[in-house]
């Protein structure tokens, strides 16, 4: 399917910049049935790395009537072990079977030893770690023949080691390998309000002309006490102030492909697609002010 | 400083662990008074994304635990077999055995072979993909040469053989739990969970089904097969299981 992408790298099917929403099994047949106006779905591709059955179905189903995302979660790359070429052969067959529109991995790493913690670790931003990284987003694109998109993590721990502000790191490895950037609005907002760090300064870090999407996603509040961890379990809906900031930014740089995720406490399909239209709305306001397409 | 494989290692270690994180990965955090409860966010994440992965493939072992009891198996569980794949899809493989190996469910020994219905269910959603042998294929193989053959079940067919009346326990605590009241004196159960198209079956079967399945599943002829399974189960009735599986999905193709 290599012929699909030409040398400018445009894709068969590119996700417009619209609200997408994160793919649910149990929403499969709400989709099928209902065919509702949502401009794209993005997919974590480590959960159709089955041999066969139903999810590769539903998936092809949906694809056919809808651009799509792969958001990778296994690639681990800023692990001080090499990337796994046997994940990237499924990744690239997943790629070569659905046409995603997007390809994005997260800046952290997820394994130490031989085993996962199937969650996203904050990196040590240290110049050590940024060539790491450079060089692993390096493989992952040469293997795939894309640009992928890298997003920036919440984090609830920040290391001594660190050398490096986590915007000035995640910028610079980007521009190194040549990635775009996926920034998740919400992760900022929950990492600045973990740290104390300004919001206002690390989004002002982003150069715009590299974000090729947004995440938007709810998280919820763990009280210690005088502190408020902030704890980024897609489990509710977008809270005010992510919707506010997600605003400002598109009313200030113009519309990105958005996405809203909700990976726990998943709610019936309706509840998804009222937070997806929300999204949609603001897109809109900002397209008529800019006079933008969709594409 | 410590190379970055080893600040990688240490905090894995501790994620894994129960004990307090050791001094040496605290030096490392910056500390605002809360860098224990910060470190705790990760071990906290590491067990529940896990755990609720293993809940949900074991929804019936959960129900017949209970939430508490389910969720300090699954933690002890994690920390004992963490993942070793990159995909969560067949995250707890060795549950089954895990829980045979706890002295506080000893009183309840069919616990396992429940779960081993529950993988086999999960391994059969995700197994490749195959086509129904269908009439046209039987057409032209004479009768005769028939039991020289080879007939491919579908690749996603899982057995199991169970002392216990696993089956009749794993199907009335599909939903809503019911009152049934089921006696381990009911016997054993042997199971066939197979998906021959998009719907994953779990079938109860006599001995006799279960013996000539897993024989032509190990590549036995169909002749071989059914002289094996003739000598654990003399009245097996192959015309009558033929009538009813050869073309239903249960096989996929029939070779030399």
């Amino acid at each position: 399917m290599q012929d699909t992408i030409n040398t400018l790298g445009s894709v068969a099917a590119p996700v417009p910049k619209r609200a997408g929403a994160g793919l649910k099994p149990k929403h499969y047949q709400s989709i099928i049935e209902q065919l509702p106006d949502i401009g794209w779905f993005e997919i974590h591709p480590e959960n159709y790395m089955g041999r066969g059955g139903p999810p590769l179905h539903y998936l092809e189903r949906i694809r056919a009537d809808y651009p799509l995302s792969l958001h990778s979660v296994g690639t681990s790359l800023g692990s001080h072990l090499p990337v796994d070429l046997d994940h990237l052969k499924k990744l690239k067959a997943l790629v070569d079977r659905f046409e995603p529109g997007l390809i994005s991995e997260h800046l952290s790493w997820s394994h130490g030893y031989e085993w996962y913690t199937h969650d996203l670790i904050p990196l040590f931003y240290t110049e050590e770690t940024l060539s790491l990284i450079v060089e692993h987003i390096e493989q992952v694109q040469d293997f795939l023949g894309r640009e992928i998109l890298i997003e920036n993590p919440s984090s609830y721990l920040q290391f001594k080691q660190n050398e490096i502000p986590e915007q000035v790191f995640y910028v610079e490895a980007a521009k190194r390998s040549g990635a775009g950037l996926l920034v998740d609005i919400n992760n900022v907002f929950v990492s600045c309000s973990n740290h104390g760090w300004s919001i206002q300064e690390y989004l002002s870090a982003v150069p715009h002309e590299l974000v090729g999407e947004i995440h938007l996603a709810g998280h919820s509040i763990q009280d210690l006490g005088d502190t408020k961890l902030r704890v980024d379990d897609h489990g509710s809906p977008v809270c005010q102030e992510v919707w506010q900031l997600y605003r400002d930014y598109i009313n200030t740089h113009g519309t990105v492909p958005t996405l809203i995720e909700w990976d726990t406490n998943i709610p019936e399909f309706p509840e998804l697609y009222r937070e997806v239209c929300f999204a949609e709305k603001f897109l809109q306001t900002t397209r008529d002010r800019y006079d933008e397409a969709i594409v | 400083m410590k190379p970055l494989s080893e600040l990688q290692q240490l905090f894995c270690d501790a994620l894994r662990s129960s004990d307090s994180p050791p001094q040496a990965l605290l030096d490392e955090i910056e500390d605002d008074g809360l860098r224990i409860e910060r470190f705790n966010v990760y071990r906290n994440n590491f067990i529940v994304l896990n755990g609720d992965a293993l809940a949900d493939m074991y929804p019936v072992i959960k129900q017949l635990v209970g939430d508490e009891a389910f969720r300090m198996l699954a933690t002890a569980y994690v920390r004992t077999f963490p993942p070793m794949d990159r995909a969560l899809l067949l995250y707890g493989e060795a549950f089954p055995d895990f829980l045979k190996g706890i002295p506080e469910l000893s009183g309840a020994p069919y616990l396992a072979d429940v779960a081993r219905i529950e993988y086999a269910w999960t391994a059969a959603y995700h197994a490749e993909d195959a086509t129904r042998l269908d009439e046209v294929q039987m057409v032209n193989i004479p009768a005769e040469t028939q039991g020289d053959l080879r007939l491919r079940p579908h690749p996603s067919i899982h057995f199991i053989n169970s002392s216990y009346p696993v089956y009749r326990i794993w199907a009335v605590n599909q939903g809503e739990p019911m009152d049934d009241v089921i006696s381990l004196d009911e016997g054993g159960s042997h199971i066939v969970v197979i998906r021959p198209q998009r719907e994953v079956e779990v079938r109860e079967v006599g001995l006799g089904e279960l013996r000539f399945l897993e024989s032509l599943a190990s590549n036995e002829t169909i002749g071989s097969a059914y002289a094996h399974t003739l000598e654990s189960v003399p009245d097996f009735d192959l015309n009558r299981f033929f009538a009813e599986h050869l073309f239903d999905g249960t096989f996929c193709a029939i070779e030399p």
